[in-house]
């Protein structure tokens, strides 16, 4: 089953890459049924469930070993459900673009999902030759330089990270890069620091932290138009997953030792994004730096090595998707009424187009953290931790709060206020039934958030039992 | 689960309005907005008398419960703010008959009730922060609702922005209370303060961080800026939002609290500082307005600003009890203004009003009625609670004489205003065009009541030997505070100083501006008139030093950021020749890098199979 979860949207994006008109349907139903069987997991308890430990090169110790526990559960819901309400606000979208997001959500899942350190690496690098593809064939006018951008940032991190890999599996002994296996034999000492800050620079650019972020906002900006690609981008910054299932666990001492610059770091990256946000002028930028300041506070949340920290930012991770890539795919659909992703192709929209503007304030809303809805548990929990680990850190940290909410309601209110200007067409067809079921699902997720938070936090409570937490 | 009921139904009335407003035909959304108003009124009635209720949903967020608890305060306050919420519900049918937005505008008020009972109902405070910013949202909707001109808009957000400041507190006070005690839960945080003798050093911060909240909400000093700004919005969301309920929660926080605060006498001297200093900014500003609604709104800066005062000696009872007599008087000087710019086709200018006691007699003595008690006159509502505050000053732990004498001085300040308004705009001779018309029933009746609650709920409370039912009544849910009242004597000496100060007041209001327009002021109260119309620059400093210094920032940062490109650019140009081979892997084709990536993959798993 678990095979199914991880490689029916490969399998649908493969078909679809040869019969293109068959993608959308074909992806829809995948990404449903992955969705299922990820809710089916979340549905199902504790524990670590579905193992699965099939030796690839036995004689490498390498292992096909992938495996749901709580954390993966939350992932294997959100993911493809992501997808799935990407791929129902887009009725018009190129099927082979399509197909290419939907490998991506199988490579995803693998990320998610993988208990062998190679194979996650497979899976991360795997991930990453769709994403290129994607901005490299339906970017925008400097795509080209926004894809060196980021395939070099991403393939020198990766570089360092394969060199991590191997020092924690041979210089700590390890029999094979079983995930299990490693944690019994950690490295130690000042190779442990070495190993540790190699997988740190990888996810330092993948969560993205300052100042290794600067590929972002031209891959978001140089993406296609339709915001398709975005809502994926938003899932694959899985830096700060990263440093939660690998190179914090690996190395728990080098991190304590780093920690205090970490958090600064995160702190940093978090208003610096959401301020610089507010000065954007392209949506896809502006959401693009409102996203980056969500990443400080997931890896402030991360990096203070608490239940409650942890668990704040795997949901802003796994939940993060609904609202942020929403707001991408509703950037596209300004882009199908007024050719233009500028933030105020017009002004006063309200008046024509009243469900638009409902729609997209629900995103703003959902994006800038407004409790009750499906930002708020995860800044929230990020926000429990990260005090407890620096109240100084935080307080810097959650000035981006404030940026947060004069950067949302300046921007939507430049588009929908003001003295009523052109004239477009409000929500039609496909456009309603992802306005309504995205509502509702951020809407349930914000005031229930009880389904995710709580497998989450079983994964949490192992990260923060390793500095002697997770009560 | 009546709980959750009180605050389903308005819910449910805006997400039907919200969804499928515009098919009903008015008055059609007003009558259901105003009946789920007023079934949650009646719910929490029953609940009061079936003594309360508990609801809690475990592991909410992982260790924090989802918990509502009716007690006496929340039932209080549940009572303001449907009761009250009920009336000018109605009253804003007549009010915004025929407008555009109609089914709108009862679809954000129902959103606003059923936010501020989920904050008044929260028995853990992250529960109160979903209605706290709920209120916030519900506000901005509505500051903004005439939006299609760009002042509105800015307005509503300018209050959002502002009210986040406070936020950042509620936020930063909540990781503080749970890095200290585990937990979130009000009456469980409620029971290990109570229950500990030893109380963590920095409780003094949480309490300032909560404190820095309540400053947001309720438009104190530093952070009232929002408040004169939020007029922009119809009258009747002046009326409920900005003068009756939303603003009251940060005392409402406050006293929620107050078990919190009891053990803060240095927070609690800041408390009572912000608010005696917010007392008097708020009431020297309201003489210079021009605009009707302006005048009551710094009125209400400084009357919450005594609320605080109350917070901050420690008499939480008694702000509470002011809570309820404003709720009164200030819902119906602002329907009354409603009535009067109503009746005048939108003309908000005082200058353009006088006389209309003539044209509309029915408003003239509900706008009577709100100012006398508005400024104290003795038996009215506002008498007794204002001046319960001023003796507390002197009778409570935390206070001082130097509270009483600026708390006495305001109260003058306040007669004076309150009758400023009233002489402007009711008597003299008609300053503006056309034919005022006294507004309909459905506006003027809701008003009756008001009037009378404004006129007598001060008999709710009364000093020794006379009856109080309210400190009793919400003496569970508050802290305990040993006051040391004056003998009955002094007491009521103090309170004939204080009806002869607003009696003063009064007098030397009505001779001031009786005939205001054919004086001749002297040049410094001239001078002193246009700083306080300016609000004494508070928005323009702030505009200066801090709104357009970070907004250039913005700009700055964002240059800055496309710069670190560059650097990396130079960077890589100046690695020499790692640069150039690695330049020339940059041939830009994605199937190239896809190339690169499987043959360090394949490499890399042939290594370790060879190995």
């Amino acid at each position: 089953m678990i095979h199914v979860l991880i490689f029916l949207p490969a399998l649908a994006g493969l078909i679809g890459l040869v019969l293109p008109r068959w993608a959308r349907g074909l992806g829809l139903l995948a990404t449903l049924i992955s969705a299922g069987l990820g809710l089916f997991y979340l549905l199902g308890g504790p524990g670590m469930r579905a193992l699965v430990e099939v030796p690839l090169l036995k004689e490498a110790g390498v292992y096909y070993a992938v495996g749901v526990d709580g954390v993966g559960a939350a992932f294997a819901l959100l993911v493809p459900l992501g997808v799935f309400l990407a791929l129902v606000a887009l009725p018009e979208a190129p099927g082979r673009m399509l197909a290419l997001g939907l490998l991506m959500t199988s490579g995803l899942l693998g990320i998610f999902l993988s208990l062998d350190l190679v194979l996650f690496y497979l899976f991360y690098e795997a991930t990453l030759i769709p994403s290129l593809l994607l901005l490299g064939v339906y970017g925008g006018e400097n795509r080209v330089k926004a894809l060196i951008k980021f395939a070099l940032f991403t393939l020198l991190g990766s570089l360092l990270m394969l060199a991590g890999i191997l020092a924690a599996r041979y210089l700590g002994g390890a029999e094979t890069f079983l995930l299990r296996d490693l944690l019994a034999h950690r490295v130690s000492g000042a190779a442990a620091t070495w190993a540790f800050l190699a997988f740190a620079l990888a996810f330092w650019v993948k969560t993205p932290l300052f100042p290794l972020h600067v590929w972002l906002p031209d891959f978001h900006a140089e993406n296609h138009p339709s915001g398709f690609a975005d809502v994926l981008g938003t899932l694959y910054k899985v830096g700060a997953f990263g440093f939660f299932r690998w190179a914090i666990p690996l190395f728990p001492e080098a991190f304590l030792a780093l920690k205090p610059y970490l958090l600064f770091l995160a702190a940093f990256t978090a208003l610096w994004g959401a301020w610089i946000a507010y000065a954007q002028t392209d949506w896809k930028r502006l959401i693009a730096y409102g996203a980056l300041a969500h990443m400080g506070i997931a890896a402030l949340g991360v990096f203070s090595g608490t239940t409650q920290g942890a668990t704040g930012a795997l949901f802003l991770l796994s939940a993060g998707a609904l609202y942020t890539g929403g707001l991408f795919l509703l950037a596209g659909w300004l882009y199908r009424r007024f050719g233009t992703l500028a933030v105020a192709p017009t002004h006063g929209l309200a008046k024509h187009a009243p469900a638009l503007a409902a729609v997209f304030l629900f995103m703003v809303l959902a994006m800038i953290g407004l409790p009750g809805l499906a930002g708020f548990p995860g800044e929230f929990m990020s926000l429990l931790g990260a005090w407890a680990a620096s109240p100084g850190w935080t307080l810097l940290g959650f000035l981006s709060v404030i940026a947060a909410a004069s950067w949302g309601l300046t921007a939507y209110q430049r588009l929908f206020h003001g003295p009523p200007g052109q004239r477009v067409a409000d929500l039609r067809g496909e456009e309603w039934v992802y306005a309504v079921l995205a509502v509702a699902l951020i809407a349930f997720l914000g005031l229930y958030p009880r389904l995710v938070a709580g497998p989450l936090a079983e994964g949490a409570r192992a990260l923060a039992a390793l500095f002697g937490g997770g009560q | 689960m009546l709980m959750l009921l009180a605050i389903g139904l308005p819910l449910l009335g805006f997400l039907v309005l919200g969804l499928f407003g515009r098919r009903f035909k008015e008055p059609a959304p007003g009558v259901l907005a105003s009946a789920l108003v007023g079934l949650s009124f009646l719910i929490s009635v029953y609940l009061l008398f079936v003594g309360g209720e508990r609801f809690a949903l475990a592991d909410w967020l992982p260790g924090i419960p989802f918990a509502l608890n009716f007690d006496h305060l929340s039932g209080y306050m549940a009572l303001i703010v449907t009761g009250i919420g009920f009336l000018i519900h109605v009253y804003a049918i007549g009010y915004m008959a025929g407008d555009e937005g109609f089914s709108r505008f009862f679809a954000y008020f129902n959103f606003f009730i059923a936010a501020m009972l989920t904050l008044v109902f929260a028995d853990s405070y992250p529960v109160m922060f979903i209605g706290w910013e709920g209120v916030g949202l519900a506000s901005f909707l509505l500051i903004g609702f005439w939006y299609t001109d760009w002042k509105n808009a800015d307005s509503a957000r300018k209050a959002f922005v502002v009210n986040r400041i406070g936020d950042l507190g509620f936020l930063l006070g909540m990781a503080a209370l749970y890095a200290f005690f585990g937990t979130l839960s009000i009456s469980g945080l409620k029971e290990a303060i109570e229950g500990s003798l030893v109380l963590p050093a920095g409780l003094g911060l949480v309490g300032l961080l909560l404190f820095v909240a309540a400053v947001g909400k309720s438009a104190q000093v530093p952070l009232m800026v929002w408040l004169p700004d939020a007029m922009a919005g119809p009258t009747p969301v002046s009326a409920l939002i900005h003068a009756a309920t939303m603003v009251t929660a940060g005392v409402y926080l406050l006293a929620r609290s107050s078990f919190l605060y009891v053990n803060l006498p240095d927070v609690s001297y800041w408390i009572a500082v912000i608010g005696v200093l917010t007392a008097l900014y708020g009431a020297l500003s309201a003489l210079g307005q021009w605009d009707i609604k302006k005048i009551i709104a710094y009125s209400t800066i400084s009357q919450l600003g005594y609320m605080f005062l109350a917070v901050g000696v420690g008499a939480y009872w008694i702000a509470l009890f002011h809570v309820m007599t404003h709720a009164f008087y200030k819902a119906l000087l602002f329907l009354a203004s409603g009535s009067v710019i109503h009746a005048l086709n939108g003309e908000q200018d005082v200058r353009k009003m006088g006389g209309l006691k003539k044209y509309l007699p029915r408003t003239h003595l509900h706008g009577l009625i709100g100012a006398l008690s508005l400024a104290g006159f003795p038996l009215m509502a506002g008498f007794w609670s204002k001046d319960a505050i001023i003796t507390a000053t002197l009778t409570y732990p935390f206070g001082g004489l130097g509270f009483y004498l600026v708390a006495l001085f305001t109260a003058f300040l306040t007669a004076i205003y309150a009758m400023r308004w009233y002489v402007l705009v009711f008597l003299g001779e008609f300053r503006g065009q056309g034919h005022p018309h006294e507004a309909p029933p459905v506006m003027t009746v809701p008003n009756d009541v008001l009037a009378f609650g404004a006129t007598f709920a001060g008999f709710l409370a009364l000093p020794e030997p006379f009856w109080n039912l309210i400190e009793p009544f919400l003496a569970p849910a508050l802290a305990e505070v040993e006051a040391h009242p004056f003998a009955p004597l002094v007491e009521w000496g103090l309170i004939l100083l204080s009806a002869v100060v607003a009696l003063v007041g009064l007098w030397a209001g009505y001779t001031l501006y009786a005939d205001y327009f054919k004086k001749k002021l002297p040049e410094w109260y001239r001078a002193f008139e246009r700083a306080a119309l300016e609000a004494f620059y508070v928005d323009k400093i702030y505009n200066a030093f801090l709104v357009n210094p970070a907004k250039e920032t913005a700009k700055l940062l964002g240059l800055t950021d496309r710069g670190l490109d560059a650097t990396y650019a130079a960077a890589a140009a100046e690695v020499g020749v790692l640069g150039r081979v690695l330049a020339r892997l940059q041939t830009g084709y994605a199937r190239f890098y896809a190339f690169l990536i499987l043959l360090f993959a394949g490499l890399f798993v042939l290594w370790g199979v060879v190995r």
